[in-house]
């Protein structure tokens, strides 16, 4: 290929953009590449819309963006919950506007007084008369708010796909589903709940940097210099013995040297997913003991070590979401433009845990996922600068080289050293499929 | 109401904002009151800073986190550093509540960085406690007219 020239879209072309050590430049920079992504990747894959537990009454609706599709999903009287495009079928309208809301017992079109049921079916349309040997037909589908394609639930987290064909969404999920399990498996109740507010915040670069940074642990040292060293300066400040703040504790985190890294495990699996995982120690704190309390009185002390001793960092389910499931957060990735993207943070209450946990779980999303956060800016000016500089004509290629040739496969995936690159390797393996198949 | 209290809680004020636009961190925190908080939330008419995440939830302890990263060579985020210039105005004493003064005013607050101009704006309410050398913050609240929309990211203090 010419390297100073945007690649053709052709297929074939697709598949030169991605090696097994490196990808193509304009993969994150191409305006037509993030077009096709849009209909070969956001138009295929199940794609995360919201958790149930966002919408528990009859008409809560929450809004969600399924690459450039706005869709909402709303609970209806049937206690189902529905993902419909926010659109009316009569003028073309949106029909909710709050990121969340109740639509009350029927959804009804703010232009003309369309109403419909949950399920999007048309149930009333003003001055009926006129539509009398029309072709109009009130049951007829054109006719009713549309329904995604497909839709469905895995443990309470609801997801979608435009695609009326495909895999179903456990075997997309594949050995990622263990992530979820364990993140509604950690409440002693067995089930997760969105609680406390969701912060939106924007990155101005490619979505793919970002889910390639989930699972990159090369850069804490060098990115976080900053907050790690101001978090060990103001602990030193405080009087000798005092137990390192919670506070902290999750900034400094990001100081660990690359021997310690590189002892976690990397696991990838199919379709792009992965997690880290992470190294087990009995927690002494207060807030972790009373919570544990709580799981071994649910489940006996046997499976409540069993269930704490899956540690994981970020998990990333590709190309959507990322849950944090030690702190109970998840994190859903909106690819706006090639050098645009939308990041909501969600924090969940694990059910029959205590109050504290929750309130731990707020703390951790304030400190490390609030725009304001001392952790995050030094990751988005990166991820900016990675932006600006694949514009240059400074080179062509990205390199994913690091411990390449070296992941071990398993069912499912492959498997690695905790610096190795395998993540980002794994997540181009799923790009080049999607963006290969031609619709 | 007591024009000479008025003018005491602007003069503090107009000084407060100074120290924040000159990036003089330190001697912003030491006019917080002991167990002083700074807080934006992140909803209108939000409550309840416990169990709700907020823009900005910061006691003297992240504060000061806050302030040394923003002097850290290293801080990526800050080549260049973040310029600042307030306005503060409509300011309006509520009623004194248990000795504290309590003061509202309005905001503009323009920054640059390193791509064009941004404009925050908003309510600020001032809890303010009389202590020997002057007015001490209990509390600092911050209430941006765009709290719940997507934010960019939100580096030094309000």
């Amino acid at each position: 290929m010419d390297a100073q020239q945007s690649p053709d879209l052709a297929t074939p072309d697709i598949a030169r953009l991605v090696q097994p050590d490196r990808v193509h430049k304009s993969v994150y920079a191409d305006p037509a590449i993030f077009d096709l992504e849009m209909e070969r990747i956001f138009g295929r894959a199940w794609v995360y819309v919201g958790h149930d537990s966002q919408v528990p009454n009859v008409g809560d609706y929450h809004q969600a963006l399924i690459g450039r599709e706005a869709v909402f999903m709303v609970r209806g009287p049937d206690g189902a919950v529905h993902v419909l495009f926010n659109r009316c079928p009569h003028k073309g309208a949106r029909l909710v506007a709050f990121p969340a809301g109740n639509v009350g017992k029927f959804i009804r079109c703010p232009f003309h007084g369309w109403s419909f049921r949950c399920d999007g079916g048309l149930h009333a349309v003003p001055i009926r008369d006129g539509y009398q040997g029309t072709r109009f037909d009130i049951n007829d589908a054109d006719f009713s708010v549309r329904r995604l394609p497909r839709q469905a639930v895995y443990r309470g987290f609801v997801f979608a796909s435009l695609a009326a064909d495909g895999p179903d969404l456990e075997s997309f999920l594949g050995g990622i589903r263990s992530s979820i399990d364990n993140f509604c498996d950690r409440a002693p109740a067995g089930e997760v709940a969105v609680e406390g507010g969701v912060f939106r915040v924007w990155q101005q670069s490619n979505w793919k940097i970002f889910f390639e940074n989930l699972n990159d642990t090369s850069h804490p040292m060098v990115t976080h210099e900053s907050a790690v060293n101001a978090a060990r300066a103001e602990y030193r400040s405080l009087p000798p013995g005092t137990k390192m703040p919670f506070q902290l504790h999750i900034i400094e985190g990001n100081g660990e040297p690359y021997e310690f890294w590189d002892k976690l495990e990397m696991v990838a699996f199919d379709n792009g997913h992965s997690y880290m995982g992470a190294i087990f120690t009995p927690p002494t704190d207060p807030v972790s003991l009373a919570y544990i309390a709580t799981l071994e009185a649910a489940h006996g002390a046997a499976r409540a070590r069993e269930i704490l001793q899956v540690q994981r960092h970020n998990s990333i389910i590709y190309p959507s979401c990322s849950p944090h499931t030690s702190f109970q957060q998840l994190r859903v990735i909106r690819p706006i433009a090639v050098d645009r993207t939308l990041v909501e943070i969600y924090t969940f209450r694990l059910k029959g845990a205590p109050d504290s946990l929750f309130q731990r779980s707020v703390v951790y999303a304030n400190v490390v996922n609030s725009p304001s956060s001392v952790v995050m800016p030094d990751d988005i000016e990166v991820y900016a600068r990675c932006q600006e500089g694949l514009k240059t004509q400074g080179g062509d290629w990205v390199s994913q080289h690091r411990d390449a040739g070296r992941d071990r496969p398993i069912a499912g995936g492959f498997v690695g050293n905790g610096l190795s690159e395998l993540p980002m390797r794994n997540q181009f393996r799923a790009w080049a499929q999607y963006m290969t198949q031609d619709a | 109401m007591d024009t000479a209290r008025l003018h005491t809680v602007s003069a503090f004020l107009f000084h407060e904002a100074r120290l924040l636009d000159q990036r003089r961190w330190h001697d912003w925190l030491d006019l917080f009151a002991e167990g002083g908080m700074y807080w934006a939330p992140l909803t209108h008419d939000q409550t309840d800073p416990i169990n709700h995440v907020s823009l900005y939830y910061e006691d003297a302890l992240l504060r000061e986190v806050r302030a040394r990263r923003l002097e850290e060579k290293r801080a990526w985020s800050q080549q260049p550093v973040t310029q600042a210039a307030r306005i503060i105005g409509n300011i309006h004493l509520l009623a004194d509540t248990e000795g504290d003064i309590v003061a509202v005013s309005t905001f503009h607050l323009l920054e640059w960085r390193r791509s064009g101009n941004r404009m925050l704006g908003g309510h600020y309410t001032h809890r303010l406690r009389p202590a020997a050398g002057g007015l001490r913050i209990v509390l600092k609240r911050i209430d941006l007219i765009d709290c719940e929309a997507a934010q960019e990211t939100l580096e030094t203090f309000l």
